[in-house]
């Protein structure tokens, strides 16, 4: 088994709200607007939250009813976890242009592995360019950039970052640099957060003063991690992925096929068998070919590319089906194998929403949802479809419990 | 759950559900009901059994709220929540 690729030096991208920039990015005058993301996990509390609704008192974890109450004109949006995945894979994808080491850490954050990339494009700042060309043309929103050595040095950078904006730490100018930030920085919890500060501890410096081994006996094992990331004692690489073999997927007919309905059906099992390939899990699919051995000798091949890569049965076969119509095998086929030959790293956050084949099917059931919807708009000409959204489920009055709002996927 | 996308909610678009609607209670001697009707006067039906009774005094800041709430089994097994608000007199029914 191929190791896995690292890089010391990392650059981390950020993009903070992913997901509701995600939003803004496809509705468009909605960054204007105070505007709040429902918790993917309840639809009654409130999961981020945009800038202006922050001014008006809104918070993270608030539920809908306090949040309209302090802002009435708030725009309520639901979650649409499938669509920040492949938005992240995206995003992800165009990083591997650069590096072939990225790491994706959640959704929002990835890490680029540069270790070498100087004999590329040369300096830091042309690395920079090069990460920002990459991730900026499909409409993204602005993104943080930080480069250090380290994965810790180099989120403290993004985070420091203005939007579209890059703080590179120099090598050697790390300690110094980490000294200067806030322990908010830290990968800590809320508790251990307020015991540091009524310890009077409010910088990685003032952290990293103390003896590491009085962190460690206050604060066991994680106050020791914590120390030594404050005073830049270790340096986590950037940790890439090697992409996986080709899968492939074959089927033998019994007596050699002609007809295109039995050829598309066949394809449709081997996508499905394809994507169900244990290697395949975590990665989608951007280059597959397919070809059929046809009786009496001849062959049939097909290639496809995906612009966005992809792992939804549906939207792998479209194209091969498309191929099928215009220029199909010129003789019954013998035999017929699918081959996923190219993949594009999937996130992390996939296993917290939507492991690969449920978003497949999410997506899926989400696109016959909106079809049949649009369908029912068209028919009676207003909105007849409502949801139902906890508004104070508490309430003693039975009539504050929900509400309905208009549906429209 | 599915989670589905959709463009923005406006809160000013949030309906009612399960809003209380207007009803004749029979009372017995006691006060408590034992048939409800419409407004038209057609029937609803009769009450079976009483499962819970409660009141609500809230909201004195603005608008206030008394009621005297039922939750209520009609005959045929339905189970329905009545409420005498005790302001106005009336007699609401609505959804438990």
């Amino acid at each position: 088994m191929s190791r896995r690729p690292t890089s010391s030096l990392a650059a981390c991208v950020w993009i903070p709200l992913f997901p509701l920039r995600c939003e803004e990015a496809r509705h468009d005058g909605l960054a204007g607007f105070p505007t709040a993301l429902l918790a993917p996990d309840t639809t009654r509390k409130l999961w981020q939250v945009s800038s202006p609704a922050r001014h008006t008192g809104v918070k993270p974890g608030m539920t809908v009813s306090q949040a309209i109450g302090l802002c009435p004109t708030l725009r309520l949006i639901e979650p649409d976890p499938v669509h920040y995945d492949e938005q992240f894979a995206n995003l992800l994808s165009a990083l591997t242009e650069v590096s072939p080491v990225v790491e994706a850490a959640e959704l929002g954050l990835a890490y680029v592995g540069v270790d070498g990339l100087q004999g590329i494009y040369g300096s830091a700042e042309k690395i920079i360019e090069a990460i920002r060309l990459a991730v900026r043309p499909s409409g993204r929103p602005a993104v943080r950039l930080g480069w250090g050595v380290g994965k810790f040095t180099a989120w403290v950078a993004a985070s420091r970052a203005k939007p579209s904006e890059a703080v590179v730490v120099p090598l050697g100018h790390e300690r110094s640099f980490l000294a200067s930030q806030p322990i908010a920085v830290l990968p800590l919890d809320a508790d251990m957060h307020h015991r540091l500060r009524r310890l009077g501890i409010r910088t990685l410096g003032a952290l990293a003063a103390l003896p590491e081994a009085a962190i460690t006996a206050q604060f066991g094992a994680t106050g020791k991690r914590l120390w030594q990331l404050a005073a830049g004692r270790v340096i986590e690489p950037v940790q890439g992925r090697v992409a996986p073999e080709p899968i492939s997927a074959a089927l033998s007919f019994f007596s050699p096929v002609g007809e295109r309905e039995l050829l598309v059906h066949a394809l449709d099992q081997l996508i499905a068998r394809a994507l169900k390939h244990p290697r395949r899990i975590g990665w989608r699919v951007y280059a597959l070919r397919v070809r059929a051995e046809i009786e009496g000798g001849g062959s049939w091949l097909t290639a496809h590319l995906f612009k966005d890569p992809t792992a939804d049965a549906g939207r792998i076969a479209a194209p091969l089906r498309m191929r099928l119509e215009q220029s199909p095998p010129t003789g019954a086929v013998e035999r017929l194998v699918l081959e996923f030959t190219g993949f594009a790293p999937g996130t992390t956050e996939l296993q917290l929403f939507a492991r690969d084949a449920q978003a497949a099917a999410r997506a899926g059931q989400q696109r016959a949802l909106r079809s049949a919807a649009r369908e029912i708009r068209m028919r009676v000409k207003r909105a007849v479809l409502y949801h139902i959204i906890e508004v104070q489920p508490w309430s003693r009055l039975p009539e504050r419990r929900y509400a309905l709002i208009d549906y429209e996927p | 759950m599915v989670a589905p996308a959709r463009a923005p909610l406006r809160t000013d678009r949030l309906r009612a559900v399960n809003e209380p609607s207007q009803v004749t209670v029979e009372i017995d001697g006691a006060g408590v009901p034992v048939a409800v009707r419409r407004l038209d006067g057609s029937a609803i039906g009769k009450v079976e059994s009483i499962n819970e009774t409660w009141r609500i005094d809230d909201e004195w800041w603005r608008q206030t709220i008394s009621r005297l709430y039922y939750e209520v089994m009609l005959e045929g097994g339905k189970r329905v929540v009545l409420f005498q608000d005790l302001i106005a007199g009336n007699w609401c029914m609505q959804q438990p």
